[in-house]
C-alpha cells in the first residue's frame, strides 16, 4: 500500500550483532513503510554504506569490533545526510555532549517501547526525508 | 646448676669453762683449714648463726643444758644435724638426746672426743647428700611441672600412641578437638578418630608402619559425636632412649575456624568478579529481554488482526445459516479483503516465528540466571569428579559478553580425564585469569577499535591436566612478575579489583595439589597455566628413614 512507485520509501539501516533483535525490530517497524536493511556486523555495514545511502540509520552500541557510536561516526562520514541513531540498554553511559558532537539524532532504549521507537524514527524520517525526496 | 663446694662450717655450742684438758673446738680443727669453726655459748646466737648462715653441723655440749634442749628443739627436723658432747656419757642421756633429735652423740673423753671428727664429717656428708637430694627432687618436680604445663597449655594438641596405636598421651587441647577427656583417652586405639583403613591411611598409621614424618598436612579427624573436624597435622615417630621406634608423636590442630575465614575470602573474592561481571550479564540478560517484549507487543497487535478476521469468519457463519447465497458471497468478500487488509499469512506465520524467537531468548536468559547462580554457589566439603573442560568454557560463557566487544576469542579443548576438585573454586580461578585477561587487553586496546585475542587451551598429561588462559594484552612487567600472586597486589586503579583475584587463585590451585604459573612479555601478552594433577598429592610429606 505504501509502494507507490512516485513516493519511493524512505530507507533504514539496522544494525544490531544479536539476530533476534533485528528480528524483532522488523516485526515492530512493519507496517512503518520503510524499506529495511538489516546487518549483524558492523563492517558488514560499513561495506552496504560505501555501496548506497540511507535515509535511516539506527544503531546498537555494544557490538563486537566496534562500539554503536564509533559505528555512527564511521557511517556519518560515509552518508552525511543519514539521521542517526543509537539504541542501547545503556543509555546513562552514553554522554549527551559526544552524541551532539557526532550529531546523531536520537537515543533510544533497549528494551524498548514500541510507540516511543515508532515516534522517534518518524521524527528523524521528517527531518529528512524531504532532503532525501528531493534527491531521490 | 652444680653448686660451688665451700668450706665446710661448724658451730661449737659449749660453756665458757672448756672441760679440763678435752678441747673440742681442737679435735675439730684437726679437720683442717677448710673448717670454718664458730664457737657460741648459748642457744640463741647458735640458732642465728644457722639461720643466717649454711651450717653444716653443729656440736652442743649437754652441759649447756636447757641451751642445749633449746637448740635441739629448733633445729630439729629443718636444721643442720646436731652432735651432742656428753660428760660421762650415760645410755640414759644418749637415748634421751637422740630422742630430743640429735644426729649424734660422742662422750666427753679424751679417748672419745678424738672420733669427733670422724662423726663430724659422717653427719656433715650425710647432711649435704640429704640436701643436695633435695635439691634435685625440687628440680626434677619443677622441670616435669614445667613440661607439662607447657603440654596443658600449649593451643595445639598433642597425642602419643604406642606401636599399636594406642593412645600413650593426650593433652587437653588433643582432648578437646577429640570430643573426649583427654584421661579417658587413654590406652584407647587412635584409630577411632584417625582412621587405618586401607583407602583412607591415616598419617599417624603411615608414621607408625614407615617411620615417616609428615609436616602440616591438612586432614579430617572425625570427632566422637562423628563431626568431621578439619586439622591441620604433623606426625613423627617417636623412639625411645635406646633409639628403638615405640610409637609415634603427632601435634594438630583444629582448623574450623580458619577454614570458615578461607572460605568468606573465597566467597568475597568470587562476590567482587561477580560484581565486575554483573554489566556484562546485564547486558546478555537484556538482549533477549528487547525481543522478547518487543514481541510480546506485537503478538498482541497480531491478536488483535486476528480478532478482526474471527470476526468476519462469524459474520459469514451467521449468513451461511441464512442460505441466502448473495449475503454469503458478501460475507466471503469481506472475509477474504480482511485477510488481505491484515496479511494473515504472513501474521500466522509470523506469530509463531515471533513465539520460537521468544521461547529461545527467555531460555537464554535462564542459562544465564543458572550460570550465575551455579557460580555463586558455595561447593561442597567434598571433592568431585568434574569435567575440566566445562567448567572453563561455562565460565568463558559468563565472561564473554563482558569481554566479546574488544575480544576474540579461541578455544582449543582437548578431552580430558576427569579430576577431583571443588568446581566452583576451579571455575573461580577461571574466573580469576579470564578477567585478567580481559582487563589487560583492554588497557592495550582501550577505545582504539582493535581487537585482542585470548586463547584457551586444555591438554592431557599422563599426571594430570593443563589449563592455559593466553592474551595479546599490556603483558606483566619484569619487575612485578614476582608479586602478581601475593595478596592484595594490584596495578589496577582502587575499585576495580579486590587485589585477591591471583593470590586466591594461586591458593585454590595449590590446594588442589597443582601448580599456577605465568608467562609474560610486556606489551606482548601474559599465558597463565593452570595444572591438576589426576591424583592428590600428599601434602606435607617431609623426608623420614
Amino acid at each position: 500500500m505504501e509502494t507507490d512507485p512516485r513516493y519511493p520509501r524512505p530507507t533504514l539501516l539496522v544494525v544490531d550483532d544479536e539476530e533476534r533483535i533485528l528480528s524483532a525490530l522488523r516485526r515492530t517497524l512493519r507496517r512503518e513503510g520503510y524499506q529495511m536493511v538489516t546487518s549483524e556486523s558492523v563492517h558488514e555495514a560499513l561495506a552496504i554504506l560505501a555501496t548506497r545511502p540511507f535515509d535511516l540509520i539506527l544503531s546498537d552500541q555494544k557490538m563486537p569490533g566496534m562500539s554503536g557510536l564509533q559505528f555512527l561516526e564511521e557511517a556519518g562520514k560515509r552518508c552525511p545526510g543519514a539521521a542517526r541513531m543509537l539504541i542501547t540498554g545503556w543509555t546513562e553511559e552514553i554522554p549527551p555532549e559526544k552524541l551532539d558532537e557526532l550529531g546523531i539524532r536520537g537515543l533510544i532504549t533497549k528494551p524498548w517501547d514500541d510507540a516511543r521507537l515508532k515516534e522517534i524514527l518518524r521524527q528523524a524520517r521528517d527531518s529528512v526525508w524531504p532532503v532525501a525526496a528531493a534527491g531521490g | 646448676m652444680k653448686q660451688t663446694e665451700r668450706s665446710v662450717r661448724i658451730v661449737v655450742a659449749q660453756p665458757g669453762a672448756k672441760p679440763a684438758g678435752i678441747d673440742v673446738t681442737a679435735a675439730l680443727r684437726r679437720l683442717g683449714d677448710g673448717v670454718d669453726l664458730e664457737v657460741v655459748a648459748d642457744a640463741q646466737s647458735c640458732i642465728d648463726l644457722c639461720a643466717a648462715g649454711e651450717v653444716d653441723l653443729v656440736v652442743v655440749d649437754y652441759a649447756l643444758a636447757v641451751h642445749c634442749e633449746r637448740i635441739l628443739k629448733e633445729l630439729r627436723g629443718d636444721g643442720p644435724p646436731v652432735v651432742v658432747a656428753i660428760r660421762g656419757a650415760t645410755d640414759d642421756v644418749a637415748l634421751d638426746v637422740f630422742r630430743r633429735g640429735a644426729s649424734d652423740c660422742v662422750a666427753l673423753t679424751r679417748d672419745d672426743v678424738e672420733a669427733l671428727p670422724v662423726v663430724a664429717l659422717e653427719q656433715i656428708r650425710r647432711f649435704r647428700a640429704a640436701r643436695e637430694r633435695v635439691a634435685a627432687e625440687r628440680r626434677i618436680r619443677h622441670l616435669e611441672q614445667y613440661n607439662e604445663s607447657i603440654i596443658q597449655n600449649m593451643n595445639s594438641a598433642l597425642l602419643v600412641v604406642d606401636m599399636a596405636g594406642h593412645i600413650t598421651f593426650c593433652n587437653p587441647p588433643a582432648g578437646k578437638i577429640l570430643g573426649e577427656d583427654p584421661e579417658a583417652l587413654r590406652g584407647r586405639a587412635a584409630w577411632a578418630w584417625f582412621s587405618s583403613d586401607e583407602e583412607e591411611v591415616s598419617l599417624l598409621a603411615r608414621t607408625l608402619s614407615t617411620g615417616v614424618s609428615y609436616r602440616g598436612a591438612e586432614r579430617i579427624v572425625i570427632r566422637s559425636d562423628g563431626t568431621p573436624v578439619p586439622v591441620g597435622i604433623s606426625c613423627s615417630p617417636f623412639f625411645d632412649s635406646a633409639g628403638e621406634k615405640i610409637g609415634a608423636v603427632t601435634i594438630f590442630q583444629d582448623l574450623t575456624e580458619v577454614k570458615q575465614l578461607q572460605s568468606q575470602v573465597l566467597q568475597t573474592e568470587k562476590m567482587a568478579s561477580i560484581g565486575q561481571l554483573a554489566a556484562g550479564v546485564a547486558h546478555e540478560i537484556n538482549n533477549p529481554m528487547g525481543f522478547i517484549h518487543a514481541n510480546l507487543f506485537q503478538m498482541a497487535e497480531y491478536l488483535t488482526d486476528m480478532r478482526q478476521v474471527w470476526g468476519r469468519v462469524d459474520d459469514l457463519l451467521q449468513v451461511v445459516r441464512s442460505g441466502d447465497l448473495e449475503s454469503i458471497r458478501a460475507a466471503g468478500d469481506t472475509l477474504s479483503e480482511a485477510m488481505r487488509s491484515v496479511d494473515l499469512d504472513y501474521v500466522i506465520s509470523d506469530f509463531g516465528k515471533a513465539i520460537r524467537e521468544s521461547q529461545e531468548g527467555s531460555e537464554r536468559i535462564r542459562h544465564i540466571v543458572q550460570d550465575l547462580r551455579d557460580f555463586s554457589h558455595h561447593d561442597s566439603s567434598e571433592h568431585v569428579l568434574a569435567d575440566v573442560n566445562q567448567c572453563l568454557d561455562s565460565t568463558a560463557t559468563i565472561v564473554w559478553p563482558m569481554m566479546k566487544q574488544i575480544v576474540v576469542l579461541e578455544k582449543d579443548y582437548e578431552e580430558l580425564q576427569t579430576i577431583a576438585c571443588y568446581p566452583m573454586q576451579i571455575k573461580q580461578v577461571f574466573m580469576n585469569l579470564l578477567v585478567n585477561a580481559y582487563q589487560s587487553i583492554e588497557a592495550k586496546v582501550g577505545e582504539s577499535g582493535e581487537i585482542g585475542k585470548v586463547w584457551l587451551r586444555t591438554r592431557q598429561r599422563d599426571d594430570g591436566v593443563v589449563i592455559e588462559v593466553g592474551d595479546t594484552g599490556v603483558g606483566i612487567p619484569e619487575s612485578h612478575i614476582d608479586r602478581i600472586f601475593d595478596p592484595f597486589f594490584t596495578t589496577k586503579k582502587v575499585g576495580s579489583g579486590t587485589g585477591l583475584g591471583l593470590s586466591t587463585s594461586f591458593s585454590i590451585v595449590k590446594r588442589h595439589g597443582g601448580s599456577l604459573t605465568v608467562d609474560s612479555k610486556e606489551g606482548e601478552g601474559t599465558t597463565f597455566r593452570v595444572f591438576l594433577p589426576v591424583e592428590r598429592h600428599d601434602d606435607g610429606e617431609i623426608d623420614g628413614d
